[in-house]
């Protein structure tokens, strides 16, 4: 395995560069440099500034780039710039690596920290002073979105849980909770659990950590790097050659390529992982394809917006959440057709990156608001909890109505 | 129609968001897979069906393409008639109300960003002030923070150019100080139109261009006047109170952009499931009919399966189409086989059409592609747009007519090849 390093600097994905017309589609889909100044765009700060670096940073723009990947997606010619902006950044970032980057990278530490005082974390989130002196000292804003504790974990939950009596028929799987859905976002995990049993599934839920994603986002690729092959050890425990099930939209990108595609990570471990990985959605979309998913559900006459995360999109396979969903009889869903929401991780957590991160978000906030009867859907917790402090609509998993249509809720 | 007719439709340019949109609108299961955005907006976001043969097309591009497919039996045109024209040319404008003028019966003469006027047979709504006629009185107006617009270069060879019967424009040029965003030196039409969106600034750039316009003229700006918002130009042109028009600029144009933006909204509204940024990498092919695609997903490739098959993956321009090193063409993703003209593929006349770009496959009335026997290729294959031989779509402007009626006729020769079967099961 290369250095972590030496890979961004040696930059392979530089080779999809010279692909590059110029024909400036990407800088239509940037949702940074469309509202700010600040940010000049894919395509300079991608393939144009990259012909100039040379192993050396020439423009300091680019930490405004918040590797949503819309820009990747839009490219008709292939060139990976999202990839190339996050590689230039880790290098850039090197030797100045701010403390708040390394810290809101630990994503695992917090939820752990967090958990057994749930109340109290959430009460001193939820205070003023204290946000503002966590802005003051470690830069992350005061008004950013924070997740809630919870007072039990999903292995928790896991290790008490009874499964169905009603017989396996369909074997096992491995479920892959993500960090947020292991601490946070819970009741997530749980539905997802309960409606592959449902299926007939046997899930099997390893002891596990974080995936690294939010560490490589910031430029930690040492550090991601180490996470991603620790967790890819954990869930292959799981069993060898299962398919392997995730409700966290973007850490499953991280395993399927990004880890891959941006830091270089090339064993093996990692490639049997990530070809396993089936996001949820996708999962249940398969399953439909083949003829083997049961449609006996609940009808349920709602209109909910639906906004796909960034990372998600970045997968290429659609958006198979609005097909699985419009499965459910009285279901209309209403895509918001926003590049990303603002936080692309936790970009939108930063001080001096809040007030852009906001401003991305807005019209999909906007959109939330007009559009919603009481819920929206989005497949990532960070991107969730951004849009529900921002249209203040209460904002859940699609697996949320998959369960109930199945009648588990 | 039945649920297991699904189609597969590869690529998001102007073929193949309007092939699946008319597949979806019949009742298909569509599924349009799409390495990245198409190229509608690297056109000007006009519909041109024909405007140079090569000499310029004034009246009637119907009856051109006609005379031109008789003329070249290579040309696209020579089997596409100007009935199937006019068939994919209605079927946008329904699907876009309210967003061309003409009526196919004549080509409009609008100035480009350099002052050159330009044939085309639909121009967008806001743009139809532009046409150039005798005796009138334009004035070109600049925005200094632009510098992809110059309108001392549109106004003075705008000014020079003796109109087709006769007569010329009268000219002037003007500039704006008005910068789309607090401080921003540098921008881009992009950045300008969405300013545009907003009315508070349309007010200050109205108010702004009431300083720099005189009664009785038509005022010709650059292709900024609002992105999502399409009320901005009606509203301009009503604060004004002059006839106003855009020009678009160098590509990515913003009228190319509302197109592909409403193309691809209508498309994802009537759920055609749109696959973007992943690309096709080859067939699985049984018995003379593709069976699936596969598609180059993260994590590991995905089998797209379908009955009918629509590969709308555009020219050389695109990726549709590959030279190598040694002069060699070839289809990268399906390895279909290529009709190449005789004779040297790139000559060394900047100003002459290339033949490289007449490269593409050749394909019978249903848009089935033909081996060089003339045979069909597979079955349930249908091609349509960029990657169709016979043309130089850019330099003849034919690149939209011939993108709409192969898409069109791609769409139709499915529906039609389901119903017959059905009628078959039926009977
Ligand atoms: C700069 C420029 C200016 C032009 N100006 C004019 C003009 O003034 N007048 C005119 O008539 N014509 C013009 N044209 C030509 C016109 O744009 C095209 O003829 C027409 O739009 C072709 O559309 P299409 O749908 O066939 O392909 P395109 O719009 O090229 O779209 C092809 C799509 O296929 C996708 N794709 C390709 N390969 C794969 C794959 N393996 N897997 C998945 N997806 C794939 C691409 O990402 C893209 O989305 C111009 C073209 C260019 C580039
Ligand atoms: S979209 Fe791709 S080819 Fe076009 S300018 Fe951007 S990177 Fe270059
Ligand atoms: S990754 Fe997102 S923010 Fe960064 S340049 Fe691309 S589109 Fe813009």
């Amino acid at each position: 395995m290369p250095e972590p390093l030496e890979y961004p600097k040696a930059m392979l994905t530089r080779a999809t560069l010279d692909a590059c017309i110029k024909c400036t589609i990407c800088e239509t889909a940037c949702p940074v440099s469309a509202v700010t100044p600040l940010f000049p765009g894919p395509k300079f700060v991608g393939p144009q500034a990259e012909r100039f670096r040379d192993g050396e940073s020439v423009d300091h723009s680019l930490d405004y780039c918040s590797s949503c990947g819309a820009c990747t997606l839009a490219c008709p010619q292939g060139v990976q710039i999202a990839e190339l902006n996050s590689q230039a950044r880790a290098v850039m970032k090197e030797d100045n690596m701010p403390l708040r980057d390394k810290l809101i990278g630990q994503t695992v530490l917090m939820g752990k920290v967090m958990t057994p005082f749930a109340p109290i974390a959430n009460a001193a989130l939820g205070n003023k002073l204290v946000r503002t002196v966590v802005e003051k000292t470690v830069g992350v804003h005061r008004d950013a979105p924070m997740p809630t504790a919870r007072l039990h974990t999903f292995q928790g939950w896991m290790k008490k849980h009874q499964p169905p009596a009603s017989p396996r028929t369909r074997g096992p799987v491995v479920f892959f909770s993500g960090c947020a859905g292991g601490y946070f976002e819970v009741e997530t995990s749980i539905k997802t659990v309960e409606v592959l049993e449902h299926l007939g599934y046997e899930v099997i839920a390893p002891k596990q950590g974080c995936c690294g994603l939010a560490q490589q986002s910031n430029g930690l690729f040492d550090e991601a790097t180490k996470s991603v092959l620790k967790l890819c050890d954990q869930l292959r425990s799981g069993g060898k050659d299962l398919t392997i099930v995730s409700a966290s939209g973007s850490c499953a990108g991280m395993l399927k390529h990004e880890a891959h595609e941006i830091m270089g990570v090339d064993e093996e471990k990692l490639h049997d992982v990530g070809t396993r990985m089936r996001e949820i959605s996708e999962f249940l979309l398969e399953l439909h394809a083949a003829g083997d998913l049961p449609t006996d559900f609940v009808r349920n006459d709602i209109t909910v917006p639906y906004h796909a995360p960034c990372q998600l999109k970045s997968q290429g396979m659609g958006m198979p959440a609005i097909t699985v969903m419009e499965l459910i009889p009285g279901v209309k869903v209403i895509e918001s057709g926003r590049a990303c929401c603002g936080i692309a991780g936790t970009y939108g957590l930063k001080k001096e990156k809040y007030d852009i991160a906001q401003a991305v978000g807005q019209p999909l906030f906007d959109m939330v608001k007009e559009k919603n009867e009481g819920i929206a859907v989005c497949d990532t917790e960070t991107c969730r909890w951004q849009i529900e402090k921002g249209s203040g609509v209460k904002t859940v998993h699609p697996i949320w109505l998959v369960h109930k249509a199945y009648g588990l809720s | 129609m039945s649920m297991d007719s699904r189609a597969v439709v590869v690529g998001a340019g102007m073929a193949g968001l309007v092939s699946a949109i008319r597949l979806r609108q019949a009742g298909m299961d569509v599924t349009l897979v799409t390495q990245g955005i198409g190229g509608i907006q690297l056109g000007q976001g006009t519909i041109d069906v024909l405007g140079y043969v090569p000499e310029r097309v004034l009246g009637q591009p119907l009856a051109a393409v006609t005379a031109y497919g008789n003329a070249h039996p290579h040309h696209p045109y020579a089997i596409l008639s100007a009935d199937d024209v006019r068939a994919g040319v209605e079927f946008l404008r329904a699907l876009l109300p309210d967003t061309f003028v003409g009526d196919l019966e004549r080509n409009y003469l609008l100035p480009t960003a350099i002052g050159a006027l330009r044939p085309t047979a639909l121009p967008q709504v806001t743009m139809a002030e532009g046409e150039c006629t005798p005796g009138k009185q334009m004035v070109f107006v600049g925005l200094r923070q632009l510098k992809d617009f110059w309108p001392e270069l549109v106004a003075g060879n705008v000014a020079r150019t003796e109109l087709p019967g006769g007569g010329r424009v009268s000219t002037r040029a003007a500039w704006l100080d008005l910068p789309a965003r607090a401080n921003e030196v540098d921008s881009t039409p992009l950045y300008y139109a969405r300013a545009m969106d907003d009315p508070a600034y349309r007010k200050r750039f109205v108010d702004a261009l009431r300083r720099v316009v005189e009664p009785g003229e038509t005022v010709g700006l650059p292709g900024v006047l609002g992105l999502a918002d399409r009320g901005a130009f009606a509203d301009i042109t009503a604060q004004l109170g002059q006839p106003v028009f855009e020009i678009s600029t160098i590509p990515p144009s913003v009228p190319g952009m509302r197109l592909n933006d409403a193309l691809t909204r209508l498309a994802k509204d009537a759920r055609v499931k749109v696959v973007l940024g992943s690309q096709v990498l080859c067939a699985n092919i049984d018995g003379g009919r593709i069976r699936s695609l596969t598609v180059g997903t993260t994590g590991r490739p995905t089998e797209y399966a379908g009955e009918h098959f629509v590969f709308a993956p555009g020219g050389f321009e695109s990726g549709g189409i590959e030279l190598d090193s040694y002069m060699k063409v070839s289809e990268p993703t399906l390895g279909l086989p290529l009709w190449v003209p005789e004779g040297d593929l790139v000559v060394a006349d900047h100003n002459a059409a290339q033949p490289l770009f007449s490269v593409g496959v050749r394909f019978d009335h249903d848009m089935r592609v033909l081996d060089t026997a003339g045979d069909t290729v597979h079955e349930n294959l249908h091609v349509a747009g960029g990657i169709l031989a016979g043309a130089s779509r850019w330099q003849e402007k034919s690149g939209d007519g011939i993108a709409l009626a192969s898409a069109v006729r791609a769409a139709d020769a499915i529906l039609e090849s389901v119903q017959n079967l059905e009628g078959a099961r039926n009977a």
